[in-house]
């Protein structure tokens, strides 16, 4: 592939134009917020126009703006964590001492994310209205948590597979504690398994909107809320609105996406990594 | 369960009865039996108050008549509801439906998404790669709220670019999301835009998990492609690659926000899915028997899929044990 | 005048209003005349009304402070009125009048979704929404399981609430059961069908002229009252003569999407009009009545009309209505009155001067809003029977005891001549008969004419009531856009198949002791 430079940078030019492809829609999003209402709803789409502030400013002073952008990094880090946290300790559990039923297990969580959530949403909001749950900050994250635990249980169990016994062996030689040689030993070697679990279930997360409809209230709520509900002013589709808050609530997720990248591709190997990424 | 947690063979295993006869008293925790339940704990109770408890209570009501907002108060009524769907001609039709979109789309993505990854594999030189990537991803991680309401100003027959584009090249303008020819084919495009990104990933990361040494000796050796994604690259990255397909059949099965925002279900029922339908007769209706009997129903049509999916993926589980 | 001629005289209207010595209309024909913003005239009202401190310390609430929360319609204009009105007016009004400090705050959600977000609350005994906008179509499903209060005897206790509507609206957004004398709602914004008209192109000499020479020297109406005597046949014909694809234009729009409500409110008129009927809501039929000949022809009638409609049209609901006139695409349109504003890209609603968005080619001067075209009768004579719109206020039948004051307070505010002249002023269709009649009443706003034309004298009516209208309204949207986007092959099975499932779902439910005909079971879309 290297004879030719011209061929290459055919190879290169090719890659080039299939990713900016699949970005052109966004792109057009994201011009959308710099553009007036007129501009956008015009039947000769606007390619050249001057950019115009106005609508991001509109919308990070809408009155709950930064409240719900807060609220969408809270309960996204916040819950991503814990579940990570939580589903180490059981990856941990089943890679190591594959108790009976780990397959079984593993397969029951993974069937949590079939069931359709239009149908889960009401029994689980019955529940938590019984239990006082509802429109709680706590009963929000925990949800949450356990909307991230089966994916990254099963990015962790796949890299704590691939993490050879001999690093629990001589932790445990060397007279450390089994939490000791969990955390201090065996975690390091996962990093990009964490990583790769934690952006996978923050996008899912930061983008949810059913439960945080229904089961969040004021002080739970998330931008994807706030999108869906203003989506119509004064009768009318508000693009610019939509426009807008896409693309200020997207820049956090790029830019994750571009600084852990390396990770997100070798997390997603489940920890066999043996070429090249 | 008490015998089979500690297989004796295993070397963890083995290590760690040595540390519990070197130290007897430091490590209280580690010495009970109960240490790797102790570990699960956690997940199995998020697992239970939030999956089990909820799916109980589906199947319970899946065997009433209950309407939220009616005064009539819940009526057993045993499997009537199941026996309604059974015969309902719309459900077949709704099934059919969901099924060849979920065939089509994630078919459309796999496959798109395992040839521009192997078009991508390789690409180390390429000048701004992680930027390029970055934004090959992009479509991914767009909120779906913003997906479904801004494609349909994208489509639009008189202010969309789509069609100003479509008149440029081919002199024609087409109701993309109206014409019920084109609304099933659009909306299932438009999946497959956003979810092709992900099978890239997935690709990109099954062909990593590749050993290099055997990919190079397939090079010396002269082996053609075919047979060395087949007896190379297959048995190595399945694994990753069936997992993907995997959760795309799930997530596309149960598709409801795209549909929704997009077209509706319309025109008329063309692109009403499983997971629409589930909507309207759980949260638009308040039918909550009818609703939890035809969840149960699409929670048993996707476990069966999964479990195809995992006896393919087992043949990985045994070769690996074996190694 | 002088402005302290206009104070006294403003105080000396107030004290007489209050006394009840002067009836709405004079009312709001003085303070029209004084010109001054009727916020000044409510918090006037306000001080006059109540200057005894007495009072106030009468009510048990004094010196409290209340949160109350509405719950209504994202991104609709005159939901938000109100709840903008409750506090801007509201607030003060309260302090002085009743001693109380009143905090309002607004959740909405769009639509579609709102009555969702409503009855997962409201089922879980919740009083987190005090007050709620609702839909006219919802009032059965939320009065059903006893979610909101029955109105009956709080009316009675508070005569000040005994007002006279109009009639549509008084059935329309209070009643439930039909027929029944159950009061579950109070008007908060009546709506009805207008047709909105580019005048810029209907006076155009040369349009008038190509126009005239195609139809044997019939004129395209010019005025209001011209637009009156427009039957369908000949608003067909003029929309037929603005249709040039080539040019980008087209003569009309309709609500065809299958989305919430949108094409049935926009097919029932053709049905209404010739006589046809939704069903009987005394029985429960619907098999025989809803797919009648008369509603197939009204439902192939309306489809007709998607030819001089532009493409995609399928799929209008009210916002892509507002778009693609403003965007100066279509020549009529038919849409909700209560958007007058945002069809007429008005900035200040009343005042046609201010362009709100000044990159669409609309505005305001080029829009006239007249009543929709009558259908012709077999007397000669023209019929109107379009859908109603417009929503209720409804009260959560949780709230304690000082919630429930307050807004029965708010609803005694919300009806006294000011507020209704302020509300009217900002845009907001009221309900309320003395407000109408009012001889400046047309003038408030350019979409009155039409909106009080259209819900007087039966010209306006709702369809169901009934706590199971979303199972009866999605078959009935899906068959019906079905067979505008030739989905479903004919008006015959799209009402066909609408009737019988919808007498299955009346019978299925209890609601009805008709079951579905035995040819229903060879009905499928």
């Amino acid at each position: 592939m290297n004879a030719h430079p011209w061929r290459q940078r055919l190879y290169h030019l090719v890659l080039w134009v299939v990713a900016l492809a699949f970005f052109m829609p966004v792109l057009w999003i994201f011009l959308a917020a710099f553009k007036s209402s007129g501009e956008l709803v015009s039947p000769n789409p606007v390619f050249l126009f001057r950019p115009t502030m106005d609508n991001i400013i509109r919308v990070v002073q809408e009155p709950n703006f930064l409240d719900y952008l807060r609220m969408s990094f809270i309960l996204s880090i916040g819950s991503v964590v814990i579940a990570i946290a939580v589903a180490f300790l059981a990856a941990y559990s089943f890679s190591r001492y594959r108790p009976t039923g780990t397959n079984f297990i593993m397969f029951l969580l993974l069937s949590t994310r079939m069931v359709p959530a239009p149908a889960v949403v009401l029994p689980i909001f019955l529940m938590y209205t019984a239990l006082g749950w509802a429109k709680t900050f706590h009963g929000m994250i925990l949800f949450y948590v356990m909307f991230s635990i089966p994916f990254s249980l099963w990015i962790l169990k796949g890299f704590l597979d691939g993490v050879s016994l001999r690093y629990d062996e001589t932790a445990l030689v060397n007279g450390g504690s089994r939490l000791h040689t969990m955390f201090r030993v065996v975690l390091p070697q996962v990093k990009p398994g964490l990583v790769a679990a934690f952006i996978f279930n923050i996008i899912f997360v930061w983008n949810e909107f059913l439960f945080n409809y229904i089961l969040g209230g004021q002080g739970t709520t998330m931008i994807p809320v706030l999108l869906a509900t203003g989506v119509k002013q004064g009768g009318m589709t508000d693009w610019s609105f939509i426009a807008a808050i896409s693309f200020i609530y997207m820049l956090p997720l790029i830019l994750a996406i571009y600084v852990f990248q390396r990770y997100l591709l070798v997390g997603m190997t489940f920890g066999t990594v043996r070429g090249e990424v | 369960m008490a015998q089979t947690t500690f297989p004796a063979e295993t070397p963890a295993a083995a290590s760690y009865q040595q540390a519990r006869r070197r130290l007897p008293m430091a490590r209280a925790l580690d010495e009970t039996r109960a240490f790797p339940v102790i570990l699960i704990g956690p997940v199995l109770v998020f697992f239970i108050v939030w999956n089990v408890v909820p799916l109980l209570w589906l199947l319970g009501v899946s065997f009433y008549q209950y309407k939220l907002t009616s005064a009539r108060p819940a009526e057993y009524i045993q499997f009537e509801n199941f026996i309604d769907i059974w015969r309902a001609s719309e459900v077949w039709g709704l099934l059919g439906r969901t099924l060849s979109f979920m065939l089509l789309t994630v078919g459309g993505a796999t496959l798109l998404g395992m040839l521009l990854g192997f078009l991508f594999w390789g690409s180390g030189k390429l000048p701004g790669r992680r930027l390029a990537l970055t934004l090959l991803f992009t479509p991914m991680v767009l909120p779906p709220v913003a997906v479904g309401t801004f494609y349909r100003l994208i489509l639009d027959p008189i202010f969309g670019i789509a069609n100003f584009f479509t008149e440029k090249l081919i002199g024609q303008r087409f109701d993309f999301l109206g014409n019920k020819d084109l609304a099933f084919a659009t909306t299932i495009a438009v999946d497959v835009w956003m979810w092709t990104p992900f099978m890239i990933l997935m690709t990109l990361a099954a062909l990593a998990s590749v050993p290099k040494a055997e990919l190079e000796a397939a090079e010396i050796d002269q082996i053609p492609w075919l047979k060395r994604i087949w007896y190379v690259i297959l048995p190595n990255g399945k694994f990753i690659l069936m997992l993907g397909i995997l959760l795309r059949t799930i997530d596309a099965f149960k598709t409801t926000d795209l549909p929704y925002l997009m077209t509706n279900g319309g025109p008329g029922n063309t692109t009403e899915f499983v997971g629409l339908s589930l909507y309207r007769t759980g949260f638009e209706a308040f039918q909550m028997g009818e609703a939890s009997a035809l969840a149960i129903i699409t929670l048993l049509i996707a476990i069966a899929f999964a479990s195809i999916y995992l006896y393919v993926l087992s043949y990985r589980e045994t070769r690996a044990q074996l190694q | 005048m002088t402005p302290t001629d206009l104070s006294r005289e403003h105080a000396a209207l107030v004290k007489a209003a209050k006394a009840g010595n002067l009836n709405r209309r004079e009312l709001l024909a003085r303070g029209a005349a004084l010109g001054l913003s009727a916020t000044a005239l409510a918090s006037l009202a306000a001080s006059q009304r109540v200057a005894s401190a007495v009072a106030r310390q009468d009510n048990p609430l004094a010196g409290q402070t209340i949160d109350m929360t509405i719950l209504g319609i994202a991104g609709w204009p005159p939901s938000r009125l109100g709840v903008d009105m409750a506090n801007e007016l509201f607030k003060p009004y309260a302090q002085e009048t009743y001693g109380y400090d009143v905090n309002f705050s607004f959740e909405e959600s769009p639509f579609e979704s709102l009555f969702q977000k409503a009855a997962t609350s409201l089922q879980s005994g919740s009083a987190q929404y005090n007050i709620i906008i609702s839909d006219s179509q919802w009032l059965g499903a939320l009065a059903e399981p006893g979610w909101i209060v029955r109105l009956n005897d709080i009316i009675a206790e508070n005569p000040e609430l005994d007002i006279q509507f109009e009639e549509a609206a008084a059935i329309g957004y209070r009643i439930y059961p039909d027929g029944s004398d159950n009061i579950y709602g109070f008007p908060q914004e009546g709506d009805t069908i207008a047709v909105f008209v580019r005048q810029d192109l209907m006076t155009d000499q040369a349009e008038r002229d190509a126009y005239m020479a195609a139809n044997d020297g019939e004129d395209l109406p010019q005025t209001y009252d011209e637009w009156l005597e427009v039957d369908i046949d000949r608003y067909e014909r003029i929309c037929q003569h603005f249709t040039r694809p080539d040019e980008n234009l087209y003569g009309t729009a309709f609500q065809w999407s299958k989305v919430y409500d949108f094409v049935s409110c926009y097919a029932y008129p053709f049905m209404f009009s010739n006589g046809g009927e939704a069903w009987d809501p005394a029985t429960g039929q619907v098999e025989g009545i809803a797919n009648s000949e008369i509603n197939v022809a009204g439902l192939e009638h309306n489809k007709r009309f998607l030819q001089y409609a532009p493409p995609g049209a399928t799929n209008y609901g009210i916002a892509e209505e507002v778009d693609v006139f403003t965007a100066g695409t279509i020549a009529t349109c038919w849409q909700w009155s209560a958007l007058g504003p945002q069809m007429m890209n008005q900035l200040v609603p009343g005042e046609p001067g201010e362009v709100a968005d000044e990159a669409r080619p609309v505005t305001p001067d080029m829009v006239l809003i007249a009543p929709p075209p009558g259908f012709p009768q077999e007397d000669g004579s023209l019929n109107r029977v379009y859908t109603l719109g417009g929503q209720p206020w409804v009260l959560n039948a949780f709230n304690d005891e000082a919630h429930q004051q307050v807004a029965i307070d708010f609803m005694k505010f919300w009806y006294l001549p000011e507020t209704q002249l302020e509300f009217s002023r900002r845009g907001g269709n009221s309900a309320v008969t003395a407000v109408l009649d009012d001889p400046g009443y047309e003038e408030l706003q350019p979409h009155f004419a039409a909106y009080k034309y259209m819900i007087r004298e039966n010209r306006s009516k709702d369809f169901w009531h009934d706590p199971n209208y979303a199972e009866m309204l999605a078959v009935q949207q899906e068959a019906w856009n079905g067979y505008i986007a030739d989905v479903v092959e004919s008006a015959q099975l799209a009402l066909d198949y609408t009737a019988c499932e919808q007498q299955g779902i009346l019978y299925d439910a209890g609601r009805s002791d008709i079951e579905p005909s035995e040819a229903c079971a060879d009905i499928s879309i």
